[in-house]
């Protein structure tokens, strides 16, 4: 017999009915999300027009690939499968329920033939079963709680929406079977089959239908009005965060303009970074409402793991709860401490693995921002780095390297206006830091080798990276500016960089300040250069491992060609923690010079690196080269760590500097 | 209450030895310049003084015009103005002069700072023969300042240990290195409102040197000799180096 809506149900039309303000409640409570959001300052961006309601440009596909589909979400394979089950058998129901409004409305023969068998009963009774095993997995965690969801502390409400939902799931089971109870077992619906034959008598099935029925009902329309003002709303609200996500992997600062405050007659300064919510973005406050303070983003940061005071997890947190609060002028730099904000080494592990696209870093980076800009205030290490960048156009204070010392005894093209095609950036590190001036000679005997036409500059230089990772943009913005003045006097269109973070500079920021080049990372180039047969090199049977240096790999997305380029010389060893997982050295964010507590970050990645045996560390940065160099010595005296450009000009035939 | 900190532009301080030569026997133009490390402590602790007091802050330089933007730093970090005297002798008591002038424009100096010794000369000597110009107390690697009722608290930090004075009327002090008068990094609003604030600048003179001539000036030419220490274990190295150095006399 095909199903009869509102079988058994007198006045069943009131549910229908009740829909309507319920709805309407729904969509009140997404209002006043957007009540909250839209206290956020509005976000500009000048080359950029369409920025939907000053939240930024808003990405149907990464809606859909990054907020629906979610990959990232069965990192985590238990509580990502158990997502999995109650999200999809959930929208499995969901059209199920609308499929029945259908046929109620205007006699949709669903209820008839294969697809009532197959679909409305037993693809339902299936998602059914999925959500509610979801259910039993997501209360029973709430029960035993892993360390990431409750440190520094677990949100609450989640006990109740998903004790609601199963609830829900259950007497909709229950008045299948007591239907098919008092009726006929029906092909398909395997869950209320049972029911109906095993557990529900046949003299009160009728009952226990009319009654469950209410139940189930008015229940349903509790939940559905409860979304938005419960942890639920993230079905809403972390899809939408994704679609205004940035596309581009990893953290994009941005550059800041500093015109106004040059000019006389402005007549309000903007505030430099932040130092309370309301000088966060709409975008940063869509970026706390959807936080579900799951924790996945403290479990993979390298401060947060060795024992610092940072916790990505607790700075979003502490924002969610003003933001909830509505306390928009305390200064939050007094919950959170100037030495977690400096903890980050702005990897972008955090953003990396947040199943709801919230950029982590950027808001710790508007505090260390507004820390040194507006209140000239960071710690004491940091503070002489940048010093020295101000002073002498490098942040190696300290150093015992003179500028040209790298080079001594090395023949190396000076980059020519018109005649040279490549020019070789040196940066800071290999110029004024020992260990790392054989990274800048074995490239420049590379490029020898494969006679390339390059060049380097007459002085030394450096992008201002280090300046801006450290929260001074102003001095990134002047240094950026002389070189990018400095390369267009000289025609610079090529740019081979050694260094990541020079690379991510020139690729991130410069276009934004008038600097368009064609950049590419050492390890890419040398790749191009073993492809097209210009490096011929002798291959060994030594086993190397890679770390991904997190400027090159989760920033910008190069993982294969260092990979490719290790190949051609030995073997490739994995580290457990590779490509987008990849571990922090501990040397970004201006980390490189910070007096670390707790565990050393570049000792745990080495000891890591070290676990796999192999013969080698390679690096393809000059600043993760450093730390695990350093690092490396609480497990050997054997120098382990070695930079891509060294391993593979140890394997150029008859290598010999020129 | 007006504080007038004497700040000298000087080359770059931290030169790598392996990397630096002479020009005209001076540091060579090419190094990039800017404030000594001390003067910075002075500007800092002057800034310190400031708030705590409510005074005005002068800084005063004598140098070059070219000078000016290195010395905006220390306007941003807190001074109130700039007074540059132009000149380029290196004969202390020349520069004290000069600097004298520089005071008795400002007319109401109730106390001038400077760090303990510039960081090219290295002599430390300035601050104590315009103490004696100006007729005011003088005293050398001060840490700590208290301004109580018409006196003046200061702390000696010597490498010995720690002597206080106090003294009335105006006092030169040159200051040395300690935690609390690490230099503040400016915050940006600070740069940009340097820019406005007023630089004075007075034509220096060129009198008073003292009977002293300039022979010749040499920098010590780098060796590198490699020792190893023969020693079972790292604590018997320690031992071992600790005393070598002794001998050699390096400390």
């Amino acid at each position: 017999m095909a199903r009869i809506p509102y079988w058994n149900i007198s006045y069943g039309v009131i549910i229908d009915l009740l829909a309507i303000p319920v709805f309407l409640i729904f969509v009140y409570g997404l209002y006043l999300q957007w009540q909250l959001i839209k206290k956020g300052q509005l976000r500009v961006i000048p080359s950029i027009t369409k920025v939907f309601q000053g939240i930024g440009t808003f990405r149907p596909g990464a809606f859909f690939m990054r907020g629906i589909l979610n990959p990232k979400i069965y990192r985590k394979p238990a509580s990502g499968v158990a997502h999995g089950c109650v999200f999809w058998g959930m929208a499995l129901l969901f059209v199920g329920t609308n499929l029945v409004i259908l046929n109620i409305l205007f006699g949709l023969p669903v209820f008839t033939g294969a697809f009532n068998r197959w679909f409305m009963s037993f693809t339902l009774d299936l998602a059914g079963l999925l959500v509610l095993g979801g259910i039993v997995f997501f209360l029973l965690r709430r029960q035993f709680m892993p360390d990431r969801l409750k440190i520094p502390e677990a949100r609450t409400g989640f006990v109740l929406v998903s004790s609601l939902l199963g609830v829900l799931i259950i007497t909709g089971f229950v008045i299948e079977g007591a239907r098919l109870c008092a009726n006929t077992p029906e092909a398909g619906a395997f869950v209320g089959n049972f029911l109906a034959a095993s557990v529900i008598s046949q003299t009160s099935a009728l009952q226990i239908h009319t009654m469950t029925w209410w139940v189930h009902g008015l229940l349903a329309l509790f939940f559905v009005a409860y979304i938005p003002f419960s942890p639920l709303v993230h079905i809403i609200l972390a899809p939408v965060n994704s679609g205004f996500a940035d596309p581009s992997p990893g953290v994009k600062m941005g550059v800041m303009d500093f015109s106004a405050f040059d000019d006389e007659d402005a007549e309000e300064l903007p505030a430099l970074g932040a130092d309370k919510l309301a000088d966060f973005t709409r975008k940063r406050f869509l970026d706390f409402a959807s936080c579900l303070w799951c924790g996945r983003c403290q479990e993979a940061c390298p401060a947060h793991n060795t024992q610092k005071p940072l916790s990505p997890k607790g700075v979003i947190v502490t924002l969610a709860q003003k933001l909830a609060a509505g306390e928009m002028e305390d200064s939050v730099m007094e919950t959170l401490s100037m030495e977690a904000i400096f903890n980050c080494t702005t990897c972008a592990a955090c953003m990396e693995v947040c199943p709801v696209s919230i950029n982590q870093p950027k808001t710790i980076m508007r505090f260390r921002q507004n820390l040194v800009m507006e209140q000239g205030q960071m710690p004491e290490l940091m503070g002489k780095a940048i010093t020295s960048l101000e002073q002498r156009s490098h942040p190696f204070f300290g150093t015992g390297s003179g500028a040209a010392e790298w080079r001594k005894d090395l023949e190396v093209p000076k980059f020519e206006a018109g005649k040279t095609e490549y020019l070789l950036w040196i940066g800071c590190s290999i110029t004024y830091e020992q260990r790392a001036w054989t990274i800048g000679r074995a490239m420049v005997n590379i490029l020898k080798s494969a006679h390339v036409s390059f060049g380097i500059l007459e002085d030394s230089r450096c992008t201002g990276d280090p300046a801006k990772q450290m929260g001074n943009e102003f001095l990134f913005a002047e240094i950026a500016q002389q070189n990018i003045d400095d390369f267009s006097a000289l025609g610079i269109q090529k740019i081979i960089t050694m260094c990541p973070h020079c690379y991510n500079s020139f690729t991130r920021h410069y276009p934004k300040m008038g600097g368009q080049y064609e950049v590419i990372p050492h390890a890419s180039f040398i790749r191009t250069l073993v492809d097209d047969k210009k490096l011929q090199l002798d291959r060994n049977a030594q086993t190397i491992t890679y770390h991904d240096p997190c400027y090159l790999g989760r920033r910008n997305g190069v993982y294969d060609d260092p990979r490719n380029v290790i190949a051609s010389v030995g073997n490739l060893v994995e580290m457990p923690r590779n490509k987008n997982e990849s571990f922090c050295c501990g040397g970004g964010g201006g980390n490189y010079w910070a007096e670390e507590t707790g565990t050393r970050i570049n000792q745990a990645r080495a000891g890591e690196a070290l676990g796999t045996d192999a013969d080698a560390i390679a690096v393809a940065c000059p600043f993760c080269l450093l730390m695990l160099t350093d690092g490396v010595k609480k497990y050997t005296e054997e120098i382990k760590a070695f930079d891509i450009a060294e391993i593979v000009e140890k394997c150029l035939p008859d290598m010999a500097e020129g | 209450m007006h504080i007038a900190v004497l700040a000298k532009v000087v080359p770059d301080y931290e030169v790598p030895s392996m990397d630096f030569e002479l020009s005209n026997g001076r540091a060579h133009e090419r190094f990039s310049r800017m404030m000594g490390l001390y003067d910075e402590n002075a500007i800092e602790t002057g800034i310190q003084l400031k708030d705590k007091t409510g005074s005005s802050l002068t800084l005063i330089s004598y140098g070059l015009d070219s000078d000016v933007q290195f010395l905006r730093k220390g306007v941003a970090m807190g001074a109130d103005k700039l007074v540059l005297v132009k000149g380029t002798s290196d004969d202390a008591a020349v520069i004290a002069q000069n600097i004298k002038q520089a005071v008795e424009h400002l007319g109401d100096v109730d106390l001038i700072l400077a760090g303990q010794q510039s960081a090219d000369m290295d002599r430390g000597v300035v601050p104590g023969i315009l103490a004696q110009m100006l007729g005011a107390a003088f005293v050398p690697q001060v840490g700590y300042i208290e301004s109580a009722a018409d006196q003046w608290k200061v702390s000696q930090m010597t490498a010995t240990g720690r002597r206080e004075l106090e003294f009335n009327g105006l006092g030169v002090l040159s200051i040395t290195s300690i935690p609390e008068n690490v230099p503040r990094i400016p915050a940006v609003r600070a740069i940009f409102g340097a820019k406005k604030k007023p630089v004075v600048k007075l034509d220096g003179i060129d009198q008073g040197k003292m009977a002293l001539a300039e022979i010749s000036v040499e920098i010590p030419k780098i060796e590198s000799v490699c020792e190893f220490i023969d020693a079972e274990d790292p604590n018997e190295a320690v031992k071992t180096l600790l005393s070598r150095l002794t001998e050699e006399r390096y400390i």
